[in-house]
């Protein structure tokens, strides 16, 4: 079953549509999301909370992100708190990642390949990511109390699976916006659903 | 040194150059400012825009320094985790440790919320509170990261840099003081005066820094406030001490707030070495005019010189120097001009002798003539009186020349003129007398250094050379002269003086027949008296102060006959009793003779009349001078006298001198004859001085003869004249005149005369001339008649 939500979120002048599905154990939520004037946008971080889902354990303890050509692959991550990321350094020439952000501080010095020790996002929050030596590479990685998130693909579609059936507050970040507060949709979702989801970006993208 | 006068070829020709180098010299001096002002103008624009490209390129150097000291902090790790952490000990910390390090005046983080900290150097304390969003407003539309802002009263360059952790999350803002010592730095590296500015408000400047001092500063901000100085546009500022040529230029300038740097350059400065430079052309030129003048006018002056000296020497040719020859230097024109003088003044020389020779030369006789006797007698004058001499002139006048003239031509009168200048000549020895001929028959000898003793001889000689015989034409002629002398300085002591002694002088002789006669102050009058004496004659026979007197003629042989010499008295109411000698030849020169002669005649024959009437029968005698002869009217007014005084003619006898006849015959005869035919006696007065013959004088009506008062004074004591007088009375008998002898003062004269068989006699021994009264008185006394009776009885 497929039905089709509409939702507007006046807050933070993010608008959500969405589109759900669910299933009778585990539904999947497909999304699409658009800027205001209707393009669809990438790496919109969307996820889904409830007062269970911080003490659910952890889906994926490792992630990964790339140094590629003095660039961070992927620019825009989400992970589930306490998740451990590695950061391989594809290039030949060293970085040094290193993150002011309140959520995660740290700094790997100054490394080559992959740094022998995985860094630990115990916080949840927004974790700005840059490298010392490259001013222009940075990284947004947003840390969530969730095992349900999804990154919004070329198309604009995220896609949740696997997600129980129940009340959520459907959660939605973009990272050119890091200062504003996260659009929040209560969603009860039952069955797998599609939705379309609205975000309005910076005047000047 | 004398200033010359503009009227003087000199002075022209000195005030041409020295104008001419003078407006050379201001040409110089004016040319040099001139194109020293255009070239300083030039340069100061040149050397203003060359620091506003310099200044330009310090400020960008400032940007990128501080930029990059910016830029760095921004980038700091440590700073960056202090932003990220908000540790606002450790953030002014770094900001001042940054400042030090970049020697920035000012360290600022302003965060993207707009809270911001600010170090500045020198303040103790962390400026809070400070604001920039203008420069992040203009770095993000302009991408310029640089302003000029004002903080706290100081202007400040102020760079911004982003901070990023790794998003922006605010700025580093690094700024630089302009201040009084970066003016200062930036004026060394242009060379040029720098000001920092900034308006308060409108019209209301405000100097931040400054290298000028007060002065042209104030004149800067004055200049400011007027609106006068435009961005970019070359100005001028004036100041008391001078120009300032003024390049501003506008700084990056925020909101509300304009500033600009204003370079300037004194003009004055850069012309100093062009104001030297005139000066010392000025000096140049003023030594030059000094030195120009000095030679303009001793050039002027030499050339002048010689102008004048010329002059000089022709003023002397006009007095007549002709002796000296200019000085003549060199070969130029001036020279030239002295040789034309030389040349001019040998022909003016040699002309003017030869005037000289036909001015002062008597051209019928070869003697000087009167022009150069009066030079020379000045001349000699002048030496005599200096040299304490004395010196003497003879006039020299021919007896009867008019006579050879009129009777034998002018021919022979000139030759007897060239002969007489020939003896004359010849008697003259001494090469300093001079022979002159004066004109007509008078000649005039100078005798310089010669006393009168020595002329009276010399006087003789030619005398004497004069009477020999002379052959003219084959015509025998005897010549005589008569020679005036006078002295100077006994008689003059200048020209008119001697001449007129000398000329009354040669009269005296002539009249005395004495052949030369020196001058003596008793025949003459001087001019003046002689005039007075003429007015005071003629006042004496109008006013009738002449009288009478009456000197007996006494009969020698009829003792009861009465005759007398009437005589003329002049009785001045003034001067009392004048003699005839002191008038009467006056009268003879003047021709007032003839007056005296009629009242005389009018008298005497009144008086003749009236003493007949009182029978006193007087035969009476009257004088008649060689004029009154002349004169035609005589016989006629002396017929008319007779008539009115009823007084018969044969009572009155007129006594003529012998000379008076011979003066002119024709008509002396004329007048004798009808005298005579009247019926009056007439009678030779003064025979014997004159030369006329007995045999001429038997022609004539007369029938009295006078013996001349010389012989008969000298009868007593020289043989010769008894002779002459005996003769004289045998020869006048046989004539059938009578004889009367004049000047009888002895006895023994009236004894002689009577044996000699004298007709009269008349003296002193008788009588003197006496008024009419005494006369009759004289007549009834018995005394003198008997005296002569015995005289003659004897």
């Amino acid at each position: 079953m497929k039905a089709r939500l509409p939702l507007s979120y006046p807050l933070s002048g993010i608008t959500l549509f969405l589109i759900a599905s669910l299933s009778a154990q585990a539904a999947t939520l497909t999304l699409q999301i658009k800027s205001a004037a209707g393009v669809a946008v990438e790496d919109a971080v969307v996820y889904l909370m409830s007062p269970l889902t911080p003490r659910l354990p952890i889906r994926a303890p490792n992630g990964q992100i790339d140094q590629i050509n003095k660039v961070f692959v992927p620019p825009v991550s989400v992970v589930q708190t306490g998740t451990r990321i590695t950061f391989p350094n594809k290039d030949n020439i060293r970085h040094q990642v290193y993150s002011f952000s309140k959520a995660k501080k740290f700094e790997i010095k100054l490394y080559a390949d992959t740094p022998a020790k995985p860094v630990l996002f115990d916080q949840p929050g927004y974790v700005a990511m840059g490298c010392n030596i490259h001013d222009n590479m940075i990284a947004h990685l947003l840390v969530v109390d969730t095992p349900y998130f999804a990154l919004s693909d070329k198309r604009g579609v995220a896609q949740f699976v696997d997600v129980p059936p129940g009340d959520y507050s459907l959660i939605a970040w973009y990272y050119m916006r890091p200062d504003l507060d996260a659009a929040v949709t209560p969603l009860s979702l039952k069955t797998d659903q599609a939705q379309t989801l609205v975000i309005k970006t910076r005047p000047i993208d | 040194m004398r200033l010359p006068k503009l009227k003087t070829l000199q002075s022209r020709i000195f005030l041409f150059f020295f104008l001419l180098l003078l407006v050379t010299q201001i040409g110089n001096v004016l040319i040099t400012s001139t194109l020293g002002l255009g070239i300083v103008n030039r340069q100061i624009a040149a050397e203003l825009a060359t620091g506003q490209r310099v200044f330009v390129q310090i400020i960008e150097q400032n940007t990128t320094q501080l930029g990059q000291g910016a830029r760095v902090l921004a980038a700091d790790f440590g700073f960056r985790d202090a932003v990220a952490s908000n540790d606002q000990n450790t953030l002014s910390s770094a900001l001042e440790n940054q400042g030090e390090r970049f020697q920035a005046d000012l360290m600022s983080f302003v965060s993207l919320k707009g809270s911001s900290i600010t170090y500045v150097r020198g303040r103790a304390t962390v400026l809070a509170g400070l604001d920039y969003p203008w420069l992040f407003d203009q770095a993000r539309q302009t991408g310029a990261e640089s302003v000029i802002k004002q903080i706290d009263g100081v202007l400040y360059h102020l760079i911004a840099a982003p901070v990023s952790t790794p998003l922006p999350v605010g700025w580093v803002v690094t700024g630089f003081r302009i201040d009084n010592n970066f003016a200062k730095k930036i004026a060394s590296i242009t060379n040029t005066e720098v000001s920092f500015v900034s308006p308060q408000a409108t019209r209301d400047w405000r100097i931040y820094a400054s290298t000028l001092s007060r002065e042209p500063l104030s004149a800067l901000v004055q200049t400011l406030n007027s609106g006068h100085l435009t961005s970019r546009v070359l100005s001028d500022v004036h100041t008391s001490r001078g120009d300032y040529l003024s390049l501003p230029t506008p700084l990056a300038s925020s909101p509300g707030q304009t500033a600009l740097v204003i370079l300037q350059k004194s003009r004055d400065a850069a012309l100093a070495p062009f104001i030297s430079l005139r000066n010392r052309l000025l000096a140049v030129g003023v030594i030059g005019l000094l030195l120009s003048a000095i030679v303009g006018m001793l050039i002027s002056r030499n050339v002048t010189r010689s102008i004048q000296a010329l002059a000089g020497y022709a003023r002397n040719l006009a007095k007549g120097d002709y002796s000296a020859t200019p000085v003549i230097t060199g070969q130029n024109e001036i020279a030239d001009l002295a040789h034309a003088f030389d040349h001019m003044r040998t022909e003016i020389s040699a002309r003017e002798a030869h005037i000289l020779d036909l001015a002062y030369r008597d051209t019928l006789t070869g003697l000087p003539n009167r022009a150069m006797f009066q030079d020379r007698l000045q001349q000699a004058i002048h030496t005599a009186r200096r040299e304490g001499q004395s010196l003497t002139i003879m006039l020299i006048d021919l007896d009867r020349f008019r006579l050879v003239n009129d009777t034998l031509g002018h021919p022979i009168g000139d030759l007897l003129l060239q002969e007489v200048a020939k003896r004359l000549r010849a008697t003259l020895h001494r090469g300093s007398d001079t022979v002159v001929r004066l004109g007509g028959d008078e000649f005039a000898i100078l005798l310089p250094t010669t006393d009168l003793d020595h002329a009276a001889i010399l006087a003789r000689t030619l005398l004497t050379a004069l009477e020999k015989p002379m052959t003219l034409d084959g015509q025998v002629i005897d010549m005589r002269g008569s020679i005036g002398l006078a002295s100077s300085p006994a008689h003059g002591g200048d020209i008119e003086t001697l001449m007129r002694c000398a000329d009354v002088a040669m009269y005296q002789a002539k009249r005395n027949g004495s052949g030369y006669a020196v001058y003596d102050a008793r025949y003459d009058q001087n001019t003046l008296g002689r005039l007075s004496l003429m007015s005071e004659l003629r006042h004496a026979v109008e006013q009738n102060q002449l009288t009478l007197y009456y000197q007996p003629k006494v009969d020698l042989k009829d003792g009861s006959h009465y005759a007398a010499e009437a005589l003329v008295r002049w009785i001045h109411p003034d001067r009392g009793f004048i003699p005839p000698n002191d008038f009467i030849p006056f009268a003879e020169q003047t021709g007032y003779i003839k007056a005296i002669t009629r009242w005389v005649l009018n008298e005497g024959v009144r008086q003749c009349a009236e003493w007949i009437r009182l029978e006193l029968v007087v035969d009476i005698s009257i004088n008649i001078s060689a004029r009154d002869l002349m004169n035609a009217d005589l016989p006629d007014y002396f017929a008319e006298v007779l008539q009115l005084h009823g007084c018969p003619a044969e009572r009155i006898c007129l006594e003529i001198t012998e000379s008076a006849i011979f003066d002119d015959p024709g008509n002396a005869l004329d007048n004798l004859q009808r005298l005579n035919t009247i019926g009056c006696k007439l009678s030779i007065d003064d025979y014997g001085t004159g030369y006329s013959s007995l045999a001429y004088l038997k022609r004539l009506p007369v029938s009295e003869l006078k013996i001349d008062r010389s012989f008969v004074q000298n009868m007593v004591n020289d043989v010769n004249d008894v002779v002459i007088v005996r003769s004289t009375i045998d020869l006048a008998h046989n004539l059938g005149l009578r004889v009367v002898a004049e000047g009888v003062e002895t006895e023994a004269i009236l004894k002689q005369l009577c044996v000699l068989g004298c007709d009269q006699a008349q003296g002193y021994f008788f009588s003197k001339p006496m008024p009419a009264d005494k006369f009759l008185e004289w007549t009834s006394s018995t005394l003198k008649r008997d005296e002569i009776k015995i005289a003659c009885a004897c």
